[in-house]
């Protein structure tokens, strides 16, 4: 993971990279990726932190501590570290699967490359079957069954709007 | 265009006044200044083009007669004095500044600081929200700001009704509800941000949490919605060739929850000041003939209606 930073990589050395920009929604998309490839067991966490959001630190936290019992990831300093759309056993799997190398903030490919010879020539076996996990449902029987009013224009259960109601003033409330 | 019966306070912070019904008041806009890399050492050069920006804002809201807020991003303790006192001393009188600061470690570190320098009053704290830490909670209450966002993220029900619930009780997350937990630290003045997120992730919800929750509550609501544009995955590649385009989009989404009722905007980075006023200040108009001609509002003659002929 490049952070905050921007820094393509060969892709005959490494299976995939990309920016996390948030310790919530980033770092759920960025586990549900690495463990649908078993393939995938080191994380090198490098480039240039994320202001404020810290999502390097929370990733680390999250690999080295897991969740508390709000589902807040336990010792992460980001802004609002919690990750709610994936499960305990996907985490869990994603502990075990990778190793993290803490490069944070190094920006220098060169030096990234070295970490990643080192762990190609460690030369890392599979961690077996894939895990799969999906975060966006775009499954039609995930949808809501349609909502039909009658008379009212709808914009939210609390909110509906009644097109024939007549008044002289706005009835106020308090 | 919309009206509420649920009475709409209006909050006033210093020298800006914010909330009351759709087209009421213009919309007040909080630009971002001192984000990103460029302006971590200081250095006399990135300076010098924040101030550049900060004058801009203040220009094109005298211009239109949107408020304009200083939003200061501090990302570290070492970057608070810093940054507080170079705004501070360029924006004197009674002008709220936003502080926006993630980590809730800063957050009690910038409390304390404004509150021993005497500025407290003129903070609006961006935001509080369900990374509230002790620490945090007791400068709250020992330095307590001027106004304080409430943030509605709710990662575990992006629903309206989710959203509503973390600022209502804490779903869950929390103790209590996040606007509970502002008016016990002794927090006078709240702003509810319905708390933006990306495409695929209940967008829509944050522009129906507006109405929703001015209805709910009756108090000054808006949002971040450039986030959502700034976190389009499709736009990140096209933006880097199509620049114009992007800034389109970035700044247009202004116009979805204003047209709502927002009563604030936080626009992302102040450098867009010249072009973000110029179009909310369109918006205001519509909705201000909308306020005035159906529902009798009274327009005010700051107002970009009257302002902007």
């Amino acid at each position: 993971m490049t952070l905050a930073s921007q820094i393509d990589f060969p892709k005959d050395k490494v299976a995939i990279w990309g920016h996390m920009k948030t310790e919530n929604l980033g770092i759920e998309k960025v586990v549900a990726n690495v463990i649908s490839n078993p393939n995938i067991r080191i994380l090198i966490l490098c480039g240039e932190e994320v202001r404020g959001h810290r999502s390097g630190h929370s990733i680390l936290s999250l690999h080295k501590d897991g969740l508390d019992e709000n589902g807040r990831i336990s010792g992460a300093k980001g802004a609002v570290p919690f990750i709610e759309n994936i499960g305990e056993d996907a985490i869990e799997r994603f502990r075990g699967q990778v190793t993290i190398v803490d490069m944070i903030d190094v920006r220098d490919k060169a030096e990234i490359m070295k970490a990643v010879e080192k762990e190609l020539a460690a030369g890392h076996e599979s961690y077996g079957e894939a895990f799969i996990v999906d975060i966006i449902s775009d499954n039609k029987s995930d949808r809501p069954a349609l909502k039909r009013l009658t008379g009212k224009i709808g914009f939210h259960k609390d909110l509906l709007l009644d097109p024939f109601l007549e008044f002289d003033e706005m009835p106020k409330e308090e | 265009m919309l009206n509420f019966s649920k009475e709409q306070k209006i909050v006033t912070i210093g020298d800006v006044k914010l909330g009351g019904q759709p087209g009421e008041l213009p919309t007040v806009l909080f630009g971002t200044v001192f984000y990103g890399k460029k302006y971590r050492t200081h250095e006399p050069e990135a300076m010098a083009e924040a101030e550049g920006f900060i004058n801009t804002q203040e220009e094109m809201s005298q211009l239109t007669g949107n408020p304009g807020v200083i939003d200061i991003f501090i990302g570290s303790e070492e970057q608070a004095e810093i940054r507080l006192g170079f705004v501070l001393d360029r924006i004197p009188g009674d002008r709220p500044i936003c502080i926006d600061v993630p980590e809730s470690d800063v957050k009690a570190h910038v409390l304390r600081y404004a509150g021993e320098t005497g500025i407290s009053s003129r903070l609006i704290y961006n935001s509080l929200n369900l990374g509230l830490g002790e620490a945090e909670l007791e400068a709250l209450k020992e330095y307590s700001p001027g106004c304080a966002i409430v943030l509605g993220y709710n990662p575990r029900n992006m629903s309206t009704d989710g959203r509503v619930e973390v600022l209502e009780s804490g779903a869950g997350l929390l103790e209590k509800g996040i606007i509970d937990i502002a008016i016990d630290a002794g927090i006078k003045n709240i702003l509810v941000d319905t708390g933006a997120t990306p495409f695929d992730h209940n967008v829509a919800e944050t522009l129906r949490a507006i109405p929703v929750m001015k209805n709910k509550w009756g108090r000054p609501t808006g949002c971040a919605i450039h986030n959502t544009v700034e976190s389009w995955l499709w736009m990140k590649e096209y933006r880097k060739t199509n620049r114009d385009v992007y800034l389109n989009c970035d700044i247009g989404a202004n116009a979805m929850p204003v047209i709502l009722g927002a009563d604030y905007a936080i626009y992302g980075p102040m450098r867009n000041a010249g072009r973000v006023f110029p179009f909310v200040a369109m918006v205001d108009k519509f909705m201000a003939e909308g306020a005035e001609d159906y529902f009798g509002v009274e327009i005010p003659d700051h107002h970009p209606k009257r302002r902007l002929k």
